[in-house]
């Protein structure tokens, strides 16, 4: 009964492990032991195998290069870090470039951004009517859907420039003004402050004559009076003296702004890998500003992240210098890519293509590559993610049918790596099922489940998985009718019914001491006769009929009614009738002690089969008895 | 060359006729006409193999070479197993201590022999030829 139970037990828990791996019942979070040790060659929980496989998987079907990394969303390019975005994002985008069709309009528009640059460059007509001409190209640029409007940031930018300036030409002339007023107002100022003081001496010298007796004569000027205008001329003075000092600040402030502005957009413009944009506004920032302002005060904390591992000081023209870098280096991934693609090297092509992509991806050259060969790229694209999905879902039978499905369209692609794998994996888990019974079996439940969780963690879909849960809930339901079948069983002599439901019975009787030794010794009985049964089979196949036939009547003894052993004897029998016919001679005479006989039927089949062993063995015994009864008679006689 | 004519030789004819009945008379003897061998049967083998039983006090002539030793003990006698002359499965026959000598394989032997209990073949003497 405790072993019924144990059974019923382990179905369900079969039953609950099987729809956690397939995600048809909620995850309860199972405490699982910790590793021993953090030793790498320690597999724990059977994962071992899985991770092994899924790196492999990794390693075969991801398409992505190394210089991306889509887990920190990055990707690194000649020590400059771009800002990846996620997988899913960065894949949408690659797929519609594999999709796309280059246009006329793209055509056109690569010709005349490059004139832009062309016209911005150091070597060409630089006068203020070729620059406003090339302004105003921007503005065609713009009416191209492949600008995406960046063209009119540029212009924009450029024409902010260039009101600031005639803002600050008309803020100077009003500076101008004021210094006038404010010079005219310090003079007024000092004449009052001279008069004033002369009007102080003349009073000193009036007091003087007037204590000599000669008071109260000549004009008399205010002192007061003067001294509040005074005061008043430097008040207007220190108002225009205000106004001046504001208007400075702010025309300083004003261009710094605009300087700025200018510069935060060229930074922009090569983060968002906008590289042509950044040229033409770097030019531009070339020509509006002087020698000594070309050094970048912003955007600093971008431009680190952007370049990681270095102190040196940004300017305009390293931003320049980087972009041209850029466009370089776009052109030769894809000359890469449509050598390797020449060259059935589709793995390589793949994952330069993606590099290259973004890199490049607002890039008029991305068109240089077919539109057949983006197709077939975007096929093999397609299967190596799926690839990827299905060996992180341990679906073995799909990772196979896509490696094939991949390696016919990529040669570089290492099939049979990948199929050695998956056959690995697949072993390992019904090794692990193999066990698993193997322990159920012996009433061993923990082990067993155990063993089960392994093969489902290594393949979750393993169709041995779904017949051990079948085999076991078929053990638990015959458990309890297990001891009244096998003792009618046995009752009959009915051996090869037992074996046939030894699973079962075993199962049933694992704790029954009186019957579990009598199983086993059905199963030891029924398993040598079906040895010597397929070695019988095996000796018929090499043209030797007697030596089957022995190796029959040797299963015989052990259970002469057994179905399949007698079923091999009545097909062998016409083969070797004389045979049997001394043989059967032989062995009716024994029972019947008449030993002389028997000795005669033996000797006669032996002359037919010198090498059998029935006969020799038959030869000793009869002959053995026949010298013994002799050797009695000689001695009654004797006596 | 001339024939010579042949005078016939009486007395030497009679001389030549008396040896010959005397040649065949020694033969008749040494050839054991008359003796214990000469009135059996041959054991039909064939017919024995099948049932032994049918043939038990009866005696029969076996004309047969050793093919080897079954058993043998002392002061019982042997068991070998003969082929016989007229063909047919090898025979077991037994050799009582006090009838056969040295026997080797490969011999060949005349044997009387009775059918004793069991089938037994039984050799009360033999001769080899």
């Amino acid at each position: 009964m405790l072993k019924v139970c144990a059974s019923i037990s382990l179905g369900l828990v079969l039953g609950q492990i099987t729809s956690h791996a397939q995600g048809y019942a909620p995850a309860a979070a199972p405490a699982r032991p910790a590793p021993a040790s953090a030793g790498m060659s320690a597999p724990v929980g059977g994962m071992f195998e899985s991770n092994t496989f899924l790196e492999m998987a990794n390693r075969a079907f991801d398409p992505s290069s190394d210089s991306m990394d889509f887990e920190n969303g990055s990707f690194a390019w000649k020590g400059r870090t771009f800002n990846l975005t996620s997988q899913r994002a960065f894949r949408a985008r690659f797929e519609r470039f594999l999709l796309a069709s280059p246009t006329e309009e793209e055509e056109s528009y690569a010709l005349l951004m490059n004139d832009v640059l062309q016209r911005l460059s150091v070597a060409n007509d630089r006068s203020d009517d070729a620059i406003i001409e090339t302004w105003e190209m921007l503005f065609r640029a713009a009416r191209f859907d492949t600008d995406g409007g960046n063209s009119t940031i540029v212009a924009n930018q450029v024409f902010n420039a260039w009101r600031i300036r005639k803002e600050m030409r008309g803020e100077a002339m009003t500076q101008r003004e004021l210094a006038d007023v404010r010079r005219y107002q310090q003079e007024v100022v000092a004449n009052r402050a001279l008069m004033l003081e002369k009007i102080q001496e003349q009073r000193e010298k009036d007091s003087v004559r007037a204590t000599s007796g000669n008071s109260g004569k000549g004009k008399k000027t205010d002192p007061g009076a003067l001294a509040s205008e005074g005061a008043f001329r430097a008040l207007e003075l220190a108002e225009t003296e205000a106004k001046l000092i504001a208007m400075e600040g702010q025309a300083a402030l004003t261009g710094i702004q605009a300087k700025l502005q200018m510069q935060s957009q060229i930074v922009a413009f090569l983060v968002q890998r906008r590289y042509q944009h950044a040229l033409v506004l770097s030019g531009f920032y070339q020509l509006l500003f002087k020698g000594s302002q070309q050094q970048l005060e912003v955007g600093k904390g971008e431009l680190k992240s952007f370049f990681p591992n270095t102190d040196m000081v940004f300017t305009v023209d390293m931003m320049a210098f980087v972009a041209n870098e850029a466009i370089t280096d776009v052109n030769k991934g894809v000359d890469a890519v449509n050598t390797a693609y020449a060259e059935d090297r589709a793995i390589i092509a793949l994952e330069r293509l993606q590099e290259t992509f973004f890199l490049g991806e607002y890039m008029p050259e991305l068109n240089a590559i077919p539109v057949d060969q983006r197709r077939k790229l975007l096929d093999l694209y397609r299967d190596m993610m799926e690839a990827v999905e299905l060996a992180e879902a341990k679906d073995y039978n799909g990772v196979a049918q896509y490696a094939e499905r991949i390696a016919l369209i990529a040669k570089d692609f290492p099939k049979m790596r990948v199929l050695s794998s998956v056959e690995t994996a697949k072993s390992m888990s019904d090794m692990a099922v193999f066990a698993a019974s193997q322990y159920r079996n012996l009433g061993d439940i923990d082990k067993a489940r155990a063993e089960l969780q392994q093969a489902i963690d290594i393949w979750p879909s393993n169709p041995s998985i779904r017949e051990f849960q079948q085999e076991t809930t078929k053990l638990a339901t015959a458990g309890s009718q297990g001891v009244q079948i096998f003792d009618d069983l046995y009752k009959r002599g009915d051996h090869r019914g037992i074996y046939d439901r030894r699973m079962d019975l075993g199962f049933a009787l694992a704790e029954d001491t009186a019957r579990r030794p009598l199983l086993m010794e059905v199963i030891e009985q029924v398993s040598t006769i079906d040895l010597l049964v397929a070695q019988s089979a095996e000796a018929l196949k090499q043209g030797d009929p007697y030596v089957a036939w022995e190796l029959l009547a040797e299963a015989a003894k052990f259970d002469a009614d057994d179905a399949p052993m007698n079923r091999a004897r009545a097909e062998l029998a016409p083969r070797v009738a004389d045979f049997v016919v001394y043989l059967d001679r032989a062995q009716r005479q024994a029972e019947e002690a008449q030993h002389a006989g028997s000795l005669a039927a033996f000797l006669a089949a032996q002359d037919i089969y010198p090498a059998s062993r029935m006969c020799r063995e038959g030869i000793e015994r009869e002959s053995s008895a026949l010298m013994a009864h002799l050797s009695q008679q000689t001695e009654a006689g004797e006596e | 060359m001339p024939l010579l004519p042949v005078k016939p030789r009486k007395s030497a004819s009679i001389w030549s006729a008396a040896s010959l009945m005397v040649s065949l008379f020694v033969v008749a003897l040494t050839s054991g006409c008359g003796d214990k061998f000469s009135d059996l049967e041959v054991l039909p083998t064939e017919s024995y193999m099948k049932k032994p039983g049918d043939f038990l006090g009866n005696t029969y002539t076996i004309r047969a070479q050793i093919d080897s030793q079954v058993k043998w003990e002392k002061g019982v006698g042997r068991i070998l197993a003969v082929l016989p002359e007229s063909g047919g499965a090898r025979l077991p026959v037994f050799v009582p201590d006090a009838v056969g000598g040295n026997l080797h394989i490969g011999q060949r032997y005349k044997m009387r022999a009775r059918i004793e209990a069991g089938g037994l073949i039984y050799v009360e003497s033999l001769r080899k030829y």
